[in-house]
């Protein structure tokens, strides 16, 4: 039993209206993979039947909209974005951030959280002491963000990338999980967000880590996302992308610059960027990207 | 005296589901089912001692059993001997999997493998069990600890 | 490249070995410790060892320190992979001299992910 081509139609209409992600023909296997556990749930006899009653349940919906986005993430997740982070990053915005002694970073489209957590372990090592950082995890899905705040892992996902010592050092037991220490969760805040649309009031950001996301949209949605971040990065910020995505003839706001295996991408005119410069304001992002 | 701790029914349900889909495949989800009259073709349990004391077994019929040591080893055929080890193995995830919802340091036992039932010792009371059907076919898992004298 | 595969089951050994094979490795098995340390013992030095813990007649954490109290075998880099799960054992193989620990069940993805960051195996990320 196959789905048929007009719930197919909605479907991928639906998750493109609603998260701009596409599902071009060829992915009817995988929406009917994904949809046929809530057919069951929802007593439908199979997914053309769980399509008609979508059309008339927002509750419905949005939980086949859940079931529909790819959650895949791991722990410091191709590592070598993470070697850039302590190597080259951090580094960076600790030099010219004496004035604040603060660092501001977004986990965009953080899925279940690894890559925020992640985050938070190399800034729990290597921030100096006295220096505080917040890292904003964000998502569509409200289940991956109740998740990030429960910060709690099975066992299965434990293993996927994440270092031995640190899983000692940050981690303990919870029943058949793993629960991440206060001292990180302290460093992670949530909010919903939904790139596709235009942004809530953001503060500004000295690192956007935003992967593994754009890969899901049409190249105009991809545009006006990078455009968007580039208004609230700091002018001497960094943007990290997945190992299989780039700015590449996106935008022309943004310099790459090479780090070991990884692109990392900085806001035109960065290296004009004084050291020690105020909190910069929305207008004077405005001219550095001009 | 000891005080008589038992693993939640969920968190032995979430491990067993982790070990069935990492070694088997997730194509076939482990359902939770109804309590039946099982013919066990092949059991296996493993003992835990120190802070906590209990054993785990997991009974399964025989074309199951086979089914799971065929995906484990990628046979076609399976000898009894690869039978007792896979089933061993399953049992010893599981088993050590329940040793850590528990309060430690506790020792894990090496796996004790039967054709048809292992016997459980007698003055144990089952506290935790979990029917499940894979692929149209039920399985046994349960937790026993020393009752309280 | 070896693996040395080191497990009383051998379902388990099966499955090690399939996931080795296809990162690069050539494998090595041995049933127990004492096992793995004839194969050393007869020169059969690996750069790496998968290491269960419960076995019989020499456990796997015995093992290791066995591997970390002979100098010449210091450059073997050591993964416990095993159904121990507390949090204190993992601390106690991490200070015996294990490098890296993966706790069964594990999908293959678990063990190429940790042989990347012990830097044994390199993933292809595309440029
Ligand atoms: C494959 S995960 C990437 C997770 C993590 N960034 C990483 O690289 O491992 C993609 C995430 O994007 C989220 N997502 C999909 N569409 C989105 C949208 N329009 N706005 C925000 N998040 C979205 C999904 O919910 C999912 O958690």
């Amino acid at each position: 039993m196959t789905i048929s081509d007009s719930s197919f139609a909605f479907v991928s209409d639906l998750a493109r209206r609603e998260t701009a992600m596409l599902y071009d023909p060829g992915k009817e296997y995988l929406v009917e993979a994904r949809l046929l556990p809530l057919a069951r749930e929802a007593g439908c006899t199979d997914v053309d039947a769980y399509v008609l009653r979508l059309q008339v349940d927002a509750a419905e919906r949005a939980k086949a909209l859940d079931a529909l986005t790819i959650n895949e993430t791991s722990w410091f997740r191709d590592m070598a974005p993470y070697q850039a982070f302590t190597e080259l990053m951090l580094p960076s915005i600790v030099a010219r951030r004496e004035h604040t002694r603060h660092i501001s970073i977004w986990s965009a489209a953080c899925s279940s959280g690894q890559e925020a957590y992640s985050l938070s372990m190399l800034l729990d090592e290597h921030l100096p002491p006295g220096w505080t950082a917040q890292i904003l995890a964000t998502d569509i899905s409200h289940k991956m963000l109740a998740r990030v705040e429960a910060g709690r892992y099975s066992q299965v996902e434990m293993n996927r990338g994440l270092p031995a010592t640190s899983l000692v050092k940050y981690f303990s037991r919870a029943g058949s999980e793993w629960e991440v220490n206060d001292n990180l969760k302290k460093m992670v805040r949530t909010q919903h967000l939904n790139l596709s649309t235009s942004f809530p009031p953001l503060p500004t950001f000295d690192i956007v880590f935003i992967r593994n996301v754009l890969i899901y949209f049409d190249l105009d949605v991809k545009r006006d996302i990078l455009r968007r971040v580039g208004q609230v990065i700091s002018p001497d910020g960094f943007m990290l992308l997945g190992s299989s995505e780039t700015t590449l003839d996106l935008d022309d706001h943004w310099d790459r610059e090479a780090h070991g295996r990884v692109q990392v991408h900085r806001p035109v005119g960065y290296a004009n960027v004084p050291a020690f410069s105020p909190q910069p304001t929305p207008e004077s992002i405005a001219m550095t990207g001009a | 005296m000891t005080i008589t701790v038992e693993p939640s029914y969920d968190d032995v349900q979430m491990l067993v589901d982790e070990v069935w889909t990492s070694f088997l495949g997730s194509e076939e989800p482990l359902l939770p089912g109804a309590p039946t009259d099982l013919a066990v073709g092949w059991s296996a349990a493993v003992t835990v001692s120190g802070e906590w004391h209990g054993m785990v077994s997991v009974e399964l019929p025989t074309g199951l059993a086979e089914e799971v040591t065929r995906r484990m080893l990628m046979v076609e055929e399976t000898l009894d001997e690869d039978v007792a080890d896979a089933v061993g193995e399953l049992v010893n995830m599981i088993g050590g999997n329940v040793k850590s919802l528990m309060p430690g340091p506790s020792v894990l036992s090496l796996p004790v493998v039967a054709a048809g039932r292992v016997a459980r010792p007698s003055d144990s009371v089952e506290v935790c069990r979990l029917d499940a059907s894979w692929a149209g076919t039920p399985l046994l898992v349960s937790v026993y600890v020393r009752k309280d004298a | 490249m070896y693996a040395l595969i080191i497990d009383d089951s051998r379902a388990m050994r099966s499955i090690l070995r399939r996931i080795v094979t296809d990162l690069g490795f050539e494998t090595l098995e041995a049933a127990d410790g004492q096992e793995a340390l004839d194969h050393l013992n007869a020169g059969r030095i690996p750069t790496l060892c998968l290491i269960d813990w419960n076995m019989p007649v020499m456990d796997g954490y015995t093992f290791i320190t066995n591997v970390r109290a002979n100098s010449e075998w210091r450059d073997i880099t050591l993964m416990m992979v095993t159904t121990e799960s507390e949090h204190g054992q993992i601390v106690k193989a991490l200070a015996a001299g294990a490098h890296e620990y993966v706790i069964k069940p594990f999908t293959p993805d678990a063990i190429a992910d940790k042989l990347e960051l012990l830097g044994l195996v390199a993933k292809a990320v595309p440029a």
